[in-house]
């Protein structure tokens, strides 16, 4: 209990002798924190975009002409020799002006002089969820492209490229701020650390003839880091999660943001960012100890 | 009570120590010496006369070059690093330079010892009031340490390596700066913690006054040897010491 008493006791005291640095090292753990969780935030919704639309993504095959129910599944056979296929449905014309009308509702009228066989035939091929690359779909129409009495095959393809380019980028940017949190976070708490046991030198010396153990000196700078590396973290999810309020509170209206359903991190993922800002600020104080107490 | 101690193995055993400081200058040389459990000893000589030096080797703050120094019947050399820190946690040292931190309070700078041995706030609180009575310290108790005279940081070093009242003492000229009547506080702080806490205790000092009148051993040190060793029991009886270098 003493010992703890200490141990806060020590810690408090190093923090009030380079309180200035202490609060530069804080915000510069803050921002780090903040601008890499807010790519992760952005990345890991993404995800759950794509995986989303993975879920709804459709191939809409459409054809020259219809297919008679008993030629069906013979068609549908040949699709799924390709590749796994989650369900088939096959459109007639007739059905595809019913859908049609039924998603105008009410502005159904302008399809009064067009008759219900201006739309063409058409198959629908939901893919399973093993098939969700972006290659692997693009061959998937090619080949849905070269069956026989095959007009157009459509999914989106453009957009789904976009898509996928986006993400990406935003993963190189999660892993380039990634980097930044570690070398900003190790660095500076290192650099912090250094301060202190330059500043404390003399005192470390008497304690050092006095009978201080290493672990006596070398902890209250360990917890140093530590608590650098908490309440940074902690800081920098906290203005991520107002950030995040502000953004749901102005952007609800449809748009973007509606179609992502927007959402701020798991709890494991806040504890996960928490453990691994302590981990490094505790490597960075490590380095210092280290490096500069010679005792 | 000495006499006692002396039946005992001894407490500090310097079996032909010489220490060379760089390029070659001797500070001690072949000097062997025993300290007894309980024991006060008196180291004089003039100044270069390798008394702090002595003090250095016996609280591990330097290795000597050449022979065996024993605490406990424990080789110092061969103790490792966290052994070393534990020895001294126990061992008060009352440096010349004093060794105080001037920007620290005067309890701040007493208590550093007791903190390390994770000794509790109470007992921490209640040693230094009872120490700096004692020293006449009282009134200086939230003073900065840099703020005081040298006579009271010289003190306020003395209180430190009393605090846990440890089984060592060592005292580098403790009354070096001090007047007569405060050079009897200290004194009798010594004597204090002698005769209470069986404290075994090493002042080097070439301050006559405070051991012309004890019974204790005194040992002349002069240019890196012991060149007499006196009990003052009978006063002025003056006997060779046997292990002396040839």
């Amino acid at each position: 209990m003493e010992y703890l008493a200490y141990l806060l006791r020590q810690t408090g005291r190093n923090i009030r002798q380079t309180w200035g640095t202490q609060v530069m090292t804080l915000l510069t753990v803050t921002l780090s924190v903040l601008i890499f969780s807010f790519f992760f935030l952005v990345y890991t919704n993404l995800l759950k975009a794509s995986e989303r639309f993975g879920d709804e993504l459709r191939l809409v095959v459409y054809l020259d002409k219809e297919i008679e129910p008993q030629q069906q599944p013979q068609v549908e056979k040949k699709i799924r020799s390709f590749s796994e296929v989650e369900k088939v449905t096959f459109l007639s014309r007739a059905d595809a002006f019913a859908r049609l009308q039924a998603q105008l509702g009410e502005e159904q009228d302008v399809l009064a002089d067009l008759g219900p066989d201006f739309l063409p035939p058409s198959i629908e091929v939901y893919p399973a969820k093993t098939l969700r690359g972006l290659t692997q779909i693009n061959q998937f129409s090619e080949y849905l492209q070269a069956l026989p009495g095959v007009a157009k095959v459509q999914y989106g393809r453009e957009w789904l490229e976009r898509f996928g380019s986006f993400t990406k980028l935003i993963r190189v940017i999660v892993f380039l701020s990634g980097g930044l949190l570690i070398i900003s976070m190790t660095f500076i708490v290192s650099y912090t650390i250094r301060l202190t046991v330059v500043s404390r030198h003399s005192e470390m010396e008497i304690l050092r003839l006095l009978g201080a153990t290493s672990a006596y000196l070398r902890l209250p700078l360990l917890l140093e880091g530590v608590l650098q590396g908490f309440c940074g973290s902690a800081l920098g999810l906290f203005s991520l999660f107002l950030l995040y309020r502000w953004i749901c509170d102005h952007f609800t209206a449809p748009g973007v943001l509606r179609l992502f359903e927007f959402t701020f991190f798991s709890p494991e993922a806040i504890a996960l960012i928490l453990l691994s800002s302590i981990l490094l600020c505790s490597c960075g104080s490590l380095v210092s100890i280290r490096r500069f107490m010679r005792i | 009570m000495e006499q006692d101690a002396r039946q005992e193995s001894p407490l500090i055993e310097l079996i032909k120590v010489t220490k060379v400081y760089p390029p070659d200058i001797v500070a001690l040389e072949e000097v062997s010496l025993q300290v007894y459990k309980g024991e006060i000893l008196f180291l004089t000589g003039r100044s270069g006369a390798g008394k702090s030096t002595l003090l250095k080797l016996i609280c591990c703050l330097e290795a000597p070059t050449k022979g065996v120094i024993e605490v406990s019947g424990r080789d110092l050399a061969k103790i490792k690093p966290p052994g070393i820190q534990r020895m001294r946690q126990k061992i008060g040292v009352a440096y010349q330079d004093f060794k105080i931190l001037e920007k620290q309070t005067v309890a701040e700078n007493i208590a550093m010892a007791m903190e390390v041995t994770y000794a509790s706030k109470r007992a921490i609180r209640e040693r230094i009031a009872e120490l700096l009575v004692m020293l006449n310290l009282s009134d200086k108790h939230d003073k900065l340490a840099g703020e005081l005279s040298r006579g009271e940081q010289q003190r306020v070093a003395l209180a430190r390596a009393a605090a846990n009242r440890p089984t060592l003492l060592l005292a580098d000229e403790p009354t070096g700066n001090l007047d007569q009547a405060t050079t009897e506080l200290v004194i009798r702080l010594l004597k204090g913690l002698n005769e209470e806490s069986g404290t075994t205790i090493v002042v080097a000092t070439h301050d006559e006054s405070i051991y012309m009148e004890t019974d204790h051993r005194v040992m002349d040190l002069c240019d890196g040897r012991i060149s007499v060793h006196a009990s003052r029991s009978k006063p002025r009886q003056i006997e060779l010491f046997e292990a002396l270098p040839a």
